[in-house]
């Protein structure tokens, strides 16, 4: 039988302790743990009953516990402000059990490539408290860079700002339920009918977390009605390919379409 | 491990090994009614009420849910005594094989515990987590159409005839 | 069309509310008392020899009983195909090999107390491989020095053409007419191919099977199996026990689309319970579901008309080559329905040849599939028509009514091409072809929307059509019975071998004999699919349970109606033919006089000259009549992405007397789903070495609610003289249209042709590319 001892901490402070050790890793939904593999983790520790179901929004910010679920954030943030990009993002993410399951912690933590949060969290400019070693608060961006700061710590919560700009999520499916093969979140504002602080990210390409610059800066001097995928598709900072992605041409294609069509969407809907 | 749940109401003590799932758990205790069609978290078949809330119970550790309320088809409604929603399956059509209809009926019923009237889009929302290679999904919809129409009817007093 | 009390009606379903509760229960769902847990070791290798394999490791493991591989298992060669015997399918099959032909072949089998103890032995058997030559494309297999895959010790049961020498499962060849005439009569000739591709019938539940011993020491198999009997006679064989000692039971099953008309894990459950005088079980997981169990197998399906100007086909030459994968189970059947069930559509084609090739390749094993090799054929014909009929500038609804079989005709395919055997000819009794297009034209709107192209930005859309017959079991081949008794109260038991898969045939079948016996369905006590308890029935297979069951039920009830009667005139002192059943009752008219079902079994049971009503029947058909079934596909394809939506999909069908039209609308409802995620995104990947990638729900996509599109169902009635109550049978016609109907409306939208499946985005947007249509 494998060997796996469950924590159960009565505290924040006694889980970070706990995460510290060799082979022992935070458990919140499972979901991540489960499809992976439970491999050579030997302990695990048991978040749900600490305090980190919270999601608070204020008229300048917006903190989500780290064990609050997809459905969490589509039902309550959802509520508050129905156009946010990681509603929108998360509520065709999986299937409606398991949004029940998969947390936002967890699913920063394993951050896998078809991961439909990473995306929004990196256009919003997010940040993460950690707890553990280091403790602390340091962007998304970061996180998922260094690897040194996730192998000790558990996400406490998720801070962002509120929303300013305009948002769409693109996932790459087969099905409605599928999980992507790409993301791609797009994000900017609009001012005397220009688009200004753009950020566009693909996610799951490579690299996995790719910011599209280039096409940032060509929305910004180029007039909206003018948008030519053909253009945008020659800009794409990132290859696609890998296991994932069985036609590299095609999705390469698709991502220039359907960032065009994101744009020319939002700017619809804001008129 | 001994882990101690509501089941269907009845508190109990189901003995699990650390890293076992909580559909085998539950089967390994007589509660067959949850099915196993693929132990990845796809097909919801093991689709378990937890807390109200429907989760895939093969994507569950037992370990980390002590103590949590769990509500399988049973808990809705048994062969003697059957739940509306269940009788409104059977009278739609909706149950062919029946392999999938335990998840089906209890993702139904937490939709319709949430929201009694709810749209065909919102229906369809709400079972994207079951999948069903019989029926075609048709009559499912139907069912739950009829269920919410019918626990209404119920609701507002009115006594639903079944034909 | 005919009232009748209880056909015809859609009464609540025996076992739903049952299966509703969660209270029916599975194969697995049975409690064994400290069972062998059995698991199974699979090959690594598309085509190797196993040189050498080692299970000490194994063996030592605490909670490992056994391990069974070539070296201490008989070799049996069998086929583990579901069919009548002499099964018309190569013995080309043990239970261990000493070589494995593809990746997720058996190599061996642990037998332990607990399924951690299988797995972790799994890991701890050692094997040596010495690999070999793989071969994955069929159109390679044929191909001097191509890798063989069996030797000359498999052979056919029913002397069929097979050589394995070439690799060639099964091959048949049927030509009439004069063929070079009719090319010479042809103003032109279309000559395609089309590619159908594998595909899981993706039942929720995984094959399941458990062995255990009675209490007389006889062999108990509880099986997620279509085909009880057969399973009881192959275990005998396999296992070397005896049919009198073996009782196989169905219980529920969780969906079977022909998966499990094999008997893959019966003989391994029956091994391991006789070797160590203990219960055993095996499930398989959904992943081993996908790889190592059956599938539908790939045909390429090329196909030569040649078409005059006044629009008929001259001549038509089908040639249809079938991917078996490793082993030949339903090669030479499958490979026969693929002309056998769609050639004959179009009667009138004087001139024509079938020629169909099975091979084996290294690569996951075909079996039974709903549709069974029609669905392939209707591929490339639905396609073929649609092409011709463009090229004629002709109306392809006018174009299939003049040119589709009709009542009181006949085919020659039918005689031709039969399953194995030589066919059976037949005459089509009932065919509402014309109807059926009608209606399915207008719900879809067909004239409105055809080679219009109606455009909304980058979306463009166009509707489809697709038409099919399939068959009502396998005629003079077949055979099903059914049994029953009267008790005290007139309630009768109806013992059936017919075997209900989730299709309601336990109530189909129920109604039909409640019709004869004029009582309420609650009179009616099914029990199906016992070896044990009730009569033979080749299983769920051939869509034969309401045309062919339903028969055996049918001349059942009648005798005990006949007796009934007889027993009923002594009691009335006046003559049975002036008496009527009604309503559990007999009833004479004349005199107003009338005794009860209950008086007459208490009194037949108790009173006087006591016997028990009974009876047995059986039923084998001469002839197969065909469902028939016209699909239309909406589709909106957006030529930038290549994507297609499904927006509505309607069928129209005739199955004759529709004995339950919900049920029947549910056979549709589901083949209809399936085949429309097959057409577009089910896909089998593999990686080069032959290794399945696709072996989850992950990767393997059918669709959920949330993909529903619009789903019109329309039941046309017809009267099939020759079936119960004039029945046909409608289990798998709806899956041949969505595949051809799809194709051939993206055709419609965007004017690309699509030979190959799924029909991708990016299949579609690269020929869109290539046709330089964006």
């Amino acid at each position: 039988m494998k060997t796996l001892n469950w924590y159960y901490p009565a505290s924040l402070t006694e889980a970070a302790e706990l995460v510290g050790r060799e082979k022992i890793v935070p458990h919140a939904g499972g979901t991540g743990l489960l499809a992976r593999g439970l491999g050579s983790i030997t302990g695990l520790i048991e978040l749900s009953r600490l305090p980190l179901h919270d999601l608070r929004i204020t008229p300048d910010s917006i903190e989500i516990g780290s064990l609050c679920t997809y459905r969490d954030v589509v039902n309550i943030l959802g509520q508050a402000d129905p156009g946010h990009i990681l509603v929108e993002a998360l509520r065709e993410s999986a299937t409606t059990p398991l949004r029940n399951r998969i947390t936002v912690g967890g699913s920063i933590a394993l951050a896998p490539p078809w991961s439909d949060i990473t995306g929004p969290l990196l256009a919003l400019d997010t940040e993460l408290v950690l707890l553990g070693d280091p403790s602390g608060t340091f962007p998304v961006a970061e996180y998922l860079q260094r690897s040194e700061l996730r192998t000790k710590t558990l996400i406490q919560s998720v801070r962002l700002t509120r929303q300013t700009g305009i948002a769409a999520h693109y996932r790459h499916v087969r099905t409605r339920n599928d999980l992507p093969a790409f993301t791609i979140t797009v994000l900017f504002k609009v001012s005397g009918g220009l688009i200004t602080d753009c950020r566009i990210i693909i996610v799951g390409a490579t690299p996995r977390y790719a910011r599209q610059y280039k096409i940032e800066n060509w929305l910004k001097q180029a007039p909206v009605d003018q948008l030519d995928d053909q253009a945008i598709q020659s800009l794409i900072e990132a290859k696609f390919g890998g296991r994932r992605i069985a036609d590299p041409v095609y999705a390469r294609h698709i991502a220039g379409i359907e960032i065009v069509r994101c744009v020319q969407r939002l700017m619809r809907n804001c008129r | 491990m001994n882990i101690e749940l509501d089941i269907n109401g009845r508190r109990r003590i189901l003995h699990c090994a650390p890293d076992e799932r909580l559909l085998i758990t539950l089967r390994n205790h007589g509660y067959t009614e949850v099915k196993n069609g693929c132990l990845e978290g796809e097909c919801g078949a093991c689709l378990v009420l937890l807390d109200s809330r429907p989760v895939n119970s093969c994507q569950v550790l037992t370990a980390s849910v002590a103590g949590r309320q769990i509500t399988t088809v049973q808990g809705l409604g048994t062969l003697h005594q059957p739940h509306p929603l269940q009788q409104a399956f059977v009278d739609a059509g909706a149950v062919q094989c029946g392999f999938c209809t335990p998840g089906l009926i209890l993702a139904a019923w937490a939709l319709l515990q949430e929201n009694p009237t709810p749209s065909d889009d919102e229906i369809k929302a709400a079972l994207d987590g079951n999948l069903c290679r019989c029926t075609g999904y048709v009559k499912i919809i139907a069912a739950v159409r009829l269920a919410a129409q019918r626990l209404q009817a119920l609701h507002h007093s009115t006594n639903p005839c079944r034909e | 069309m005919a009232a009748y009390s209880i056909v015809g009606k859609s009464v609540q379903k025996i076992d739903a509310l049952s299966l509703a509760t969660g209270t029916s229960r599975y194969t697995d769902d049975f409690e064994l008392k400290h069972p062998l847990h059995l698991k199974l070791l699979y090959s690594p290798h598309a085509h190797a020899g196993i040189i050498a394999l080692d299970d000490s490791a194994a063996r030592r493991l605490p909670g490992v009983i056994d391990v069974f591989h070539f070296q201490n298992v008989q070799p049996v060669l069998h086929t583990t195909a579901g069919q009548g015997y002499p099964e018309p399918s190569p013995y080309d099959t043990v239970l261990f090999d000493h070589k494995v032909r593809f990746i997720g072949d058996r190599v061996a089998m642990v037998a332990a107390d607990s399924e951690a103890a299988a797995i972790a032995a799994l890991g701890l058997i050692r094997v040596d491989y010495q690999l070999l030559p793989s071969l994955f494309d069929p159109q390679k297999a044929l191909e001097p020095g191509a890798p063989q895959l069996h030797d000359t010790s498999r052979f056919a049961p029913i002397g069929a053409k097979y050589d394995p020498q070439r690799n060639l499962a099964a091959e048949i060849e049927i030509a009439f007419g004069d063929l070079t005439g009719g090319e010479a009569a042809s103003d032109f000739i279309i000559d395609e191919t089309y590619q159908a591709h594998y595909a899981s019938h993706c039942a929720i539940e995984p094959h399941a099977a458990q062995a255990f011993f009675d209490e007389m020491g006889r062999l108990v198999i509880i099986s997620s199996t279509q085909v009880p009997f057969h399973a009881r006679r192959i275990v005998a064989k396999v296992c070397d026990f005896p049919v009198a000692r073996i009782r196989v039971i169905k219980p529920r099953i969780g969906g079977g689309f022909g998966a499990k008309q094999e008997v893959l894990l019966e003989p391994l459950v029956a091994l391991a319970a006789l070797k160590h005088k203990r219960p055993a079980k095996l499930v398989l997981s959904r992943r081993e579901v996908f790889q190592s169990a059956r599938t539908r197998h790939p045909v390429r399906t090329r196909l030569r008309t040649g078409v005059d100007q006044s629009g008929r086909i001259t001549f038509l030459e089908m040639d249809s080559l079938l991917n078996s994968g490793a082993y030949g189970t339903h090669a030479l059947t499958v490979l026969s329905n693929c002309g056998a069930k769609v050639l004959p559509l179009f009667n009138k084609i004087e001139n024509l040849r079938f020629l169909g090739r099975s091979v084996y390749t290294n690569l996951p094993v075909g079996g039974a599939y709903r549709g069974y090799g029609a669905t392939q054929g209707y591929f490339a014909l639905n396609q073929q028509i649609d092409i011709i009929t463009r090229r004629l500038g002709v109306d392809l609804i006018a174009w299939i009514k003049q040119n589709h079989i009709r009542e009181g005709e006949t085919s020659r395919i039918f005689e031709a091409l039969g399953e194995g055997k030589a066919g059976v000819t037949q005459n089509i009794n009932s065919c509402k072809l014309d109807e059926c297009l009608d209606i399915g034209a207008h719900a879809i709107g067909w004239y409105a929307k055809r080679n219009q192209r109606l455009t909304d930005g980058d979306k463009v859309r166009g509707v489809g059509l697709a038409i099919a017959m399939q068959g009502s079991a396998i005629p003079l081949i077949d055979m099903a019975s059914a049994y029953i008794k009267m008790n005290d109260d007139g309630s009768f038991n109806l013992d059936i071998g017919a075997t209900d898969i989730g299709t309601g045939s336990d109530t189909v079948l129920a109604q039909i004999a409640a019709e004869v016996l004029s009582v309420s369905l609650d009179k009616i006590i099914v029990l199906s699919s016992d070896t044990d308890q009730t009569p033979f029935d080749v299983g769920a297979y051939a869509s034969s349970t309401t045309y062919l069951s339903g028969g055996a039920v049918k001349k059942c009830a009648e005798q005990i109606r006949q007796q009934i009667l007889a027993v009923a005139a002594r009691l009335l002192a006046c003559e049975a033919d002036a008496l009527q059943l009604r309503d559990g009752r007999v009833v004479h008219s004349a005199s107003n006089r009338e005794v009860s079902f209950a008086a007459i079994a208490e009194h037949t049971l108790y009173a006087h000259d006591q016997f028990q009503i009974q009876a047995g029947a059986s039923h084998v058909a001469d002839q197969s009549p065909p469902p028939f079934c016209a699909q239309f596909a909406e589709v909106e394809v957006d030529r930038r992405t290549g994507r297609v939506r499904v927006l509505k999909f309607v069928s129209a069908v005739d199955c004759g007397q529709a004995i339950h039209p919900q049920l029947t609308e549910g056979q549709i409802e589901g083949a209809v789903m399936n085949g429309i995620s097959y057409a577009l995104t089910e896909e089998y990947r593999f990686a080069t070495d032959g290794n399945l990638l696709t072996r989850s729900f992950r990767d393997y996509k059918i669709w959920t609610t949330a993909d529903l599109p619009e789903i019109q169902t329309f039941i046309i009635e017809s009267h099939e003289k020759t079936g119960p109550f004039g029945a046909k049978s409608v289990a798998e016609i709806g899956i041949n249209g969505p595949l051809p109907a799809i194709a051939n409306a993206i055709y419609d939208a965007v004017g690309v042709r699509l030979y190959e499946a799924p029909f991708t985005p990016p299949r579609i947007y690269h020929a869109l590319q290539r046709t330089g249509v964006v």
